[in-house]
């Protein structure tokens, strides 16, 4: 092959590109379409205006990073709620396993996917800031 | 042994087993809901269906059906797995299946069960139950709803614990476990039922919602708390003790544990726990560093003048350690428990059998024909012991008698006979039995040969049964009779427990019982002999340690004698708590307070360590390695369950400093120390960490039996007074107990056991606040009125510190008493 060729080729590839629309974004201007099966950060799923989560332990039990804490407590009705439920973001790959293992659809993954912040305790979610906002 | 086939595997197994245990033996696995290895087969939950060629392949449950020669038999064809499935699949059908919050869940044999057998659905429908759930207990919570009606925990508490508190209730579909009339749960809370519960309708209140059976580490190690020695697994997470885990291959016992054994942990990681060492400055404690803490105990070693008490709670290598800071401190005066709860042992079978340990072992308990339970109900004083006990009697026919000076929960089984005596007349009792033997010329051939049967004969001579029966208000016939039946049985056992607060099971009654068991040749062979079942988890290693003085050494209430008069200097205490366990809390407590410096190693700021000069933080059972003895000499190895709580240091380690520190030859690590206990303790020879495995070895024991003559003691009967006994609750051992928060639920202050007639007599109710006087001060308990006191007599547990009954209570046999509301 004549060695010109494969450079005029991929000239032509970059030249069409010049006429297409551009992929990135002017982020933060611009904000991105998140796919509703992303996988942001974590959310804890409310009913009856409490935590759906019972504190069965399966979550911290999967979760390859180890990097959820759960503490269950008894409350007034003698059942079993999460008294502590906390996910260390530094740590967390963000796989979703905990959940798919977590038998009553007590946490799901968002959208929110702008995680950065300033100190590393502020990495830690704690129940409250993992709650539903409704 | 038959042969069979279980699937198409030629095996053998014993005439007497079932289908199932031969499967088992086998290594095939055959599942099941209802089964325990201790308890009786009872065919209720038809999982272990099974077909045998023979019965025309009809489904039989295997753990009911005994094996016959030549039997064929399938576990897993495809027709048995349908109707396991269905048979799940009818336990699912009420079943609330609320497995995420069920503490039950990743340890539950119905989950399993489910998983392993995949029913995902269920064909049927039906409502769930809806019994009310027992919230209120401290210890057992029960949910009624989960049960699959297993029956094992009704069959426990009645076969092994020999309690009855929980029983099938109601009839039909409303079938269900309950107490009398449906009403709450008042028992010996063991925690038996909840151990072998297949699911999770009886869990470990103290335990709900910790952690997962799964997230656990699983830590073998042996109780800390009585002689009996159970094995006992703990669970463990982030450094804590959460809870203990039932293992039904576990020791002698098979996992059987007690409420101090499986409810009685917490106070290994009690808040209370003493964390960093104190010193006294300016007449407070004040936390200080190991350096300068063990700088000043060090000096005043130095100074001389030392003397040392210890529990009987620290490890076979401590004990060595705490003699060797003896030796280098030049003192020959170290003893442990008050110096008169070892000496059946130390003294009274040194003379009696020419060793210092028990001739018989647990095990030997259901081996035996006819067992004898002396003084103190050994269920009581080593509720596991208790239950060897109970089986024995109640599965194998053996005979029970039972010789004290008030009823017990023993005296309770069919069958058994207690002979009430007067209390301080044991020795003459015991006496008149060994007499009653020689005059009938029962003696077994050899007697006549053992040294001292000549004295023995001459001695016993003016002993007359009939005199002794009046005196000790035992009737003439009975004393012969059980004379008799001791003599006539072809293997006889003496159980006999001793401890700190058990006042009159010295060594006097240690060498009349010894005398008695030669006499008749109940001794040397297996199922007889006598068990002297000791106090706290290592006493028998206290005593097979040599930590008692010798003979030109001070034993622990002439060290206490010295401190107050001044010639002991310096007192280290480990582990003791004299103040409150010691007779005479007056006396005890002034004494410590006289000695010039008292150094406390402790795990708790007990009343003691809150005299002391300098406390040092030492580390519970869960945290260190070691051995420890039991009663009948099992020697067993203990690891580490834990980290060490705050700054402590296992009293090994502070030994070893102490020792470095004053010039000896600084140990290794505890194996070489008990290497160093294997070469040069008699019947410890051969044992090394690793040889002891988990189940531990005995110490075999050398017997050279001699006739010692014990003259019984006079009455000291003092006319108008009560006799007040001293003694062990069930529910607690030692002081220790008392920061174990299962224990204290049940029982949570000292009280007074009075019979109904002196209630009556002095118009005293249940629960009335007494004031007890004796001659040498008095103390404050409720009263519990109770059938099994008599007349005349009553009775309190010692291990309380809020009341302690050493303010009463000399040491003396029987201490008598006035009441006062
Ligand atoms: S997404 Fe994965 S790593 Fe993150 S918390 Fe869940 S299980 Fe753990
Ligand atoms: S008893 Fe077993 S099956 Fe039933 S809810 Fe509890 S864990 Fe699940
Ligand atoms: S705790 Fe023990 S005594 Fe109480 S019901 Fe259970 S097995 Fe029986
Ligand atoms: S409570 Fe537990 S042990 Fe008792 S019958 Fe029910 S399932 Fe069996
Ligand atoms: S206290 Fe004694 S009887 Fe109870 S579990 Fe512990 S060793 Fe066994």
């Amino acid at each position: 092959m004549n060695p010109i060729t494969p450079i005029i080729n991929g000239l032509k590839i970059t030249l069409s590109h010049l006429f297409k629309k551009p992929v990135t974004l002017q982020y933060p201007d611009e904000r991105p379409n998140v796919a509703q099966r992303y996988r942001g950060l974590h959310a804890l799923n409310v009913s009856h205006n409490k935590a759906k989560c019972v504190a069965c332990y399966l979550c911290p039990t999967v979760c390859p990073a180890k990097c959820i804490t759960v503490e269950a407590g008894e409350d007034a009705n003698h059942d079993k709620y999460a008294e502590k439920y906390e996910i260390d973001m530094l740590r967390c790959i963000f796989c979703g396993y905990c959940v798919e293992a977590c038998p009553v659809d007590a946490i799901r993954m968002t959208g929110q996917f702008e995680l950065a912040n300033f100190s590393r305790e502020d990495f830690v979610f704690t129940k409250e800031r993992l709650l539903e906002k409704k | 042994m038959v042969n069979l086939t279980i699937d198409n595997r030629q095996v053998t197994a014993p005439k007497t087993a079932t289908i199932y245990e031969a499967a088992e033996m086998n290594g095939i696995k055959i599942p099941i809901l209802c089964h325990d290895k201790k308890l009786k087969p009872f065919g209720a939950c038809r999982m272990c269906l099974v077909e045998v060629e023979q019965m025309k392949g009809r489904q039989i449950p295997a753990c009911t059906t005994p094996v016959t020669e030549g039997m064929i038999i399938h576990t897993a064809t495809p027709d048995i797995i349908k109707a396991r499935k269905m048979v799940l699949e009818l336990l699912l059908l009420n079943h609330p299946i609320d497995c995420p919050v069920c503490d039950k869940g990743g340890d539950c044999d119905l989950q399993n069960l489910t998983y392993d057998y995949q029913v995902n659905g269920n064909r049927f429908t039906d409502e769930k139950f809806h019994h009310q759930i027992d919230y209120n207990n401290p210890l057992i919570e029960r949910d009624m709803n989960r049960c699959i009606l297993c029956g094992k925990c009704a069959r426990i508490c009645d076969e092994i614990v020999s309690f009855g508190a929980l029983t099938f209730i109601d009839r039909g579909i409303e079938t269900k476990i309950g107490c009398e009339f449906d009403g709450a749960l008042n028992c010996e809370f063991c925690g038996s039922c909840v151990s072998v519960c297949p699911v999770g309708s009886l869990l470990a209140r103290p335990f709900k919602f910790k952690a997962r059976f799964w997230s656990l580490t699983k830590q073998k190690t042996v109780c800390g708390y009585c002689g009996t020695g159970c094995n006992l697994t703990l669970g463990v997470k982030d450094n804590k003790v959460l809870t203990t885990i039932y293992d039904q291959e576990q020791g002698f016992h098979k996992g059987q544990l007690c409420v101090r054994g499986r409810f009685g942990y917490q106070f290994i990681n009690s808040e209370k726990r003493l964390t960093k060492p104190m010193l006294r400055k300016n007449g407070t404690l004040v936390a200080v560093g190991w350096d300068e803490a063990l700088d000043f105990v060090v000096g005043k070693l130095k100074g001389g003048n030392v003397a040392a008490l210890s529990t009987a709670r620290l490890t076979n290598e401590e004990f060595v350690l705490f003699k060797k800071v003896m030796e280098l401190s030049g003192s020959k005066d170290f003893d442990h428990s008050a110096g008169y709860a070892h000496s059946a042992l130390t003294e009274g079978f040194a003379r009696s059998f020419g060793t210092t340990a028990s001739p018989a072992t647990i095990p030997d308990i259901q081996k035996s024909n006819f067992l004898l339970v002396i003084k103190s109900d050994a269920y009581e004083t080593h509720p596991v012991a208790g239950f060897e006990i109970n089986m024995a009697v109640k599965n194998k026919g053996v005979v029970l008698n039972i010789l004290s000076d008030k009823h017990g929960k023993l005296g309770k089984l069919p069958g058994a006979k207690t002979l009430l005596h007067v209390p301080g007349s044991e020795i003459a009792l015991v006496n008149a039995l060994s007499k009653v033997i020689l005059d009938g010329k029962k003696a077994a051939g050899i007697a006549s040969s053992v040294v001292g049967y000549s004295q023995l004969e001459q001695s016993l001579s003016d002993c007359s049964v009939e005199a002794v029966a009046a005196t000790c208000g035992v009737s003439v016939n009975d004393i012969i009779e059980l004379a008799n039946d001791y003599s006539a049985a072809e293997k006889a056992l003496i159980v006999f427990p001793v401890g700190l607060a058990y006042p009159g099971h010295n060594a006097e009654l240690a060498s009349a019982i010894a005398n008695l068991a030669i006499l008749a040749g109940k001794i040397g062979s297996e199922g007889s002999g006598v068990l002297c079942m000791s106090e706290k988890n290592n006493s028998q290693g206290a005593v097979d340690m040599g930590f008692y003085p010798s003979q030109d050494g001070k034993n622990a209430q002439q060290i206490l004698d010295g401190c107050a008069s001044g010639t002991v200097k310096t007192l280290f205490i480990a582990g003791e708590n004299p103040v409150v366990s010691y007779p005479d809390r007056t006396k005890t407590a002034a004494a410590l307070d006289k000695v010039d410096c008292l150094i406390v190693s402790e795990l708790f700021l007990s009343e003691t360590a809150a005299m002391a000069d300098v406390v040092l933080p030492a580390c519970s059972f869960a945290e260190k390695e070691g051995t420890f003895t039991a009663a009948d000499r099992r020697v067993q190895h203990i690891k580490p369950a834990i980290r060490k709580i705050g700054l402590s240091r296992s009293d090994f380690e502070i030994f070893g400093v102490l020792i470095s520190r004053l010039g000896g030859e600084v140990p290794v690590s505890s194996a070489t120390v008990f290497s160093e206990i294997a070469s040069n303790t008699s019947g410890y020879a051969g044992m090394s960490y690793a040889a002891l495995g988990e189940s531990g070895a005995f110490a075999p024991v050398d017997i050279k039996p001699a006739f010692v003559d014990v003259k019984a003691p006079g009455q000291t009967r003092q006319a108008g007074k009560l006799a007040l006994l001293t003694g062990s609750s069930l529910y607690h051992c030692g002081t220790m107990s008392q920061y174990g928060e299962g224990p204290m639920h049940v029982c949570p202050e000292g009280y007074l056991e009075i019979s109904r007639k002196d209630a009556a007599n002095n118009k005293i109710s249940e629960n009335d606040l007494l004031t007890v006087t004796s001659a040498s001060g008095s103390v404050q308990l409720k009263a519990r009125i109770t059938p099994r006191m008599s007349e005349g007599v009553v009775f309190t547990p010692y291990h309380f510190s809020s009341a302690s009954v050493n303010q009463a209570w000399n040491g003396t046999e029987v201490t008598w008493v006035t009441l006062n509301k």
